[in-house]
């Protein structure tokens, strides 16, 4: 399978959130029936944050400009990571790399330990208390497996996000962001060409990767440093137990003799023991 | 034959219950630190392995506080064998130390009080170790009091827990390669913490010779057999 990805123009994106229902509803998750369980967000996002029940959102970071406002939106979803720090993670290799670069979650496998949560650098995964389970975009594999494109992509009205090949999604990336250029939106940019090790969504941010909330240059930190520990404690296990052993070796046939005390002449006496 | 009593049964039992506390969580740890294991082993058994760490961790933290508080002369008997003045002999001992442990046969050892220099060092990090050991998996355990997994607490916890278990697991195999008495030198240390608790006139001498000769000439310790 080649690798597949999904791209996101935020400069075409109107924020018609029909993406986000499109994820709810072919991936059958429930949304709060009652609206005093939705938190107020102060804008026009909606819901505040991912969820075990919310693998997509599109963010809001609206500016306010002198003549009108800026919408900066931005996809905030599961990257799909080539070197995924969540994957790494997994105490249980619950998380694991599909073919086509699709990182995903076997919730038979998954015991909630939440390190993965811990991990991701872009705060994705989330944990569900009642079913100690971790969830997360899955980059609808059982559609994009049978030659579809995922749910949201799929509805989206103005091609701001489109999938497949990788190399493919990269080429229209860069198209774009020269048109972008041209325009007058002179700090546009590709998100996810090299980032950690080259990302599954491919992001067009027109204003900038910072004003989209983007995060430039991100990093691992400390689960990579974490995984390090673990050939680490092999090689420290196995050198006490050479050592140890080696020990044993040069030490097995020594006898040092019976010791006894004479309190009486404060004396030591050593007996060699035949 | 002579003898010196070295252990309480309540030290020995404090011991015991620690060893198997200790050991269930290396077995059971080790299984979340190696992804193939886990993997092998099924979620059932991982989530169970999960809940035996828990209980056992429990027990290894509560076992030691509560023995201070039921026998304080043992604590300050622990706090004295880490923090005392080392002498030359005790400087001696830790410089030999290592030749002694490749080399057994061929290098003759300064005489020791009550605790060896060596091992009061070793006990040092080792307690040091087993605090924040015990510290950090409470920010594993309950990550909703310490910002969510997702703080810089809970990410340094998941660190520092591993990488303490590394150091007291190689700690570990040294402690139970000379305790146990594996170490030719060594043989028969390990009845002092799972037998009876005590030691021979001989053995006694070898290991601890100013603390042998003190107890032998007082007497109060000494049972003739
Ligand atoms: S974005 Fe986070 S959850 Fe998604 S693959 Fe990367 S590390 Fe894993
Ligand atoms: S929460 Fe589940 S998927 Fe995440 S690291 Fe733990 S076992 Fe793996
Ligand atoms: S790829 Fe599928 S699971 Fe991921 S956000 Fe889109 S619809 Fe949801």
């Amino acid at each position: 399978m080649a690798e597949t990805a999904i791209m996101y123009d935020s400069s075409k994106c109107t924020a018609c959130k029909g993406c986000q229902v499109a994820c709810k509803q072919w991936n059958q998750l429930p949304s709060p029936l009652s609206s005093e369980l939705f938190e107020y967000t102060e804008s026009f996002q909606a819901p505040r944050d991912l969820g075990s029940n919310t693998w997509l959102i599109i963010n809001f970071s609206e500016e306010d400009k002198e003549i009108g406002i800026d919408w900066n939106f931005m996809r905030n979803s599961c990257f799909h990571c080539t070197d995924a720090a969540c994957e790494m993670a997994c105490p249980v290799g619950a998380i694991s790399h599909k073919d086509n670069g699709a990182v995903v979650i076997d919730q038979d496998k998954c015991i909630g330990c939440r390190y993965c949560v811990a991990s991701c650098p872009f705060d994705v995964p989330r944990w569900d208390e009642a079913k100690n389970k971790t969830f997360k975009c899955w980059q609808c594999f059982d559609r994009t497996s049978a030659g579809r494109a995922p749910a949201c992509v799929s509805t989206c009205p103005t091609d701001a996000l489109q999938f497949g090949d990788r190399a493919e999604m990269l080429g229209l990336a860069r198209e774009r962001v020269s048109e972008l250029k041209a325009a007058g939106f002179d700090k546009a940019e590709i998100y996810g060409e090299d980032e950690l090790g080259g990302l599954h969504t491919i992001v067009v941010a027109h204003r900038g990767l910072e004003a989209h909330g983007l995060i430039r240059d991100p990093k691992i930190g400390l689960t990579d440093f974490w995984q390090f520990l673990k050939p680490l404690g092999a090689i420290g296990a196995g050198a006490t137990v050479l050592g140890l052993g080696f020990s044993y070796f040069m030490a097995r046939d020594y006898d040092r003799g019976e010791y006894s005390y004479d309190e009486a002449t404060d004396t030591v006496s050593v007996k060699e023991v035949e | 034959m002579r003898y010196i009593q070295r252990h309480s049964a309540f030290a020995r039992g404090l011991h015991w219950i620690h060893t198997i506390a200790c050991l269930s969580l290396f077995a059971t740890g080790l299984i979340l630190f190696i992804p193939s294991v886990a993997a092998a082993v099924g979620t059932a058994t991982v989530q169970g392995a999960r809940m035996v760490h828990r209980v056992m961790a429990v027990i290894f933290i509560v076992a030691p506080i509560v023995s201070m508080i039921i026998s304080p002369k043992g604590f300050v008997h622990l706090w004295n064998s880490l923090f005392f003045k080392w002498d030359a002999d005790d400087k001696e001992f830790m410089k030999k130390f290592f030749p002694y442990l490749l080399f057994g046969a061929k290098q003759h050892m300064p005489p020791q009080k009550i605790n060896k220099s060596g091992q009061g060092a070793v006990d040092g990090v080792l307690i040091f170790a087993s605090v924040f050991i015990s510290l950090t998996g409470v920010v594993l355990w309950w990550p909703e009091f310490f910002g969510g997994p997702t703080s810089g607490l809970f990410q340094w916890s998941l660190v520092l827990h591993s990488g303490l278990m590394i150091l007291i697991g190689v700690i570990m195999l040294a402690h139970i390669y000379l305790g146990a008495g594996i170490f030719q030198p060594y043989k028969g240390s390990g009845k002092l913490m799972f037998g009876n608790g005590r030691v021979t006139e001989s053995d006694a001498l070898y290991h601890w010779g100013h603390w042998a000769k003190d107890e032998l000439k007082k007497g109060d310790n000494v049972i003739v057999e």
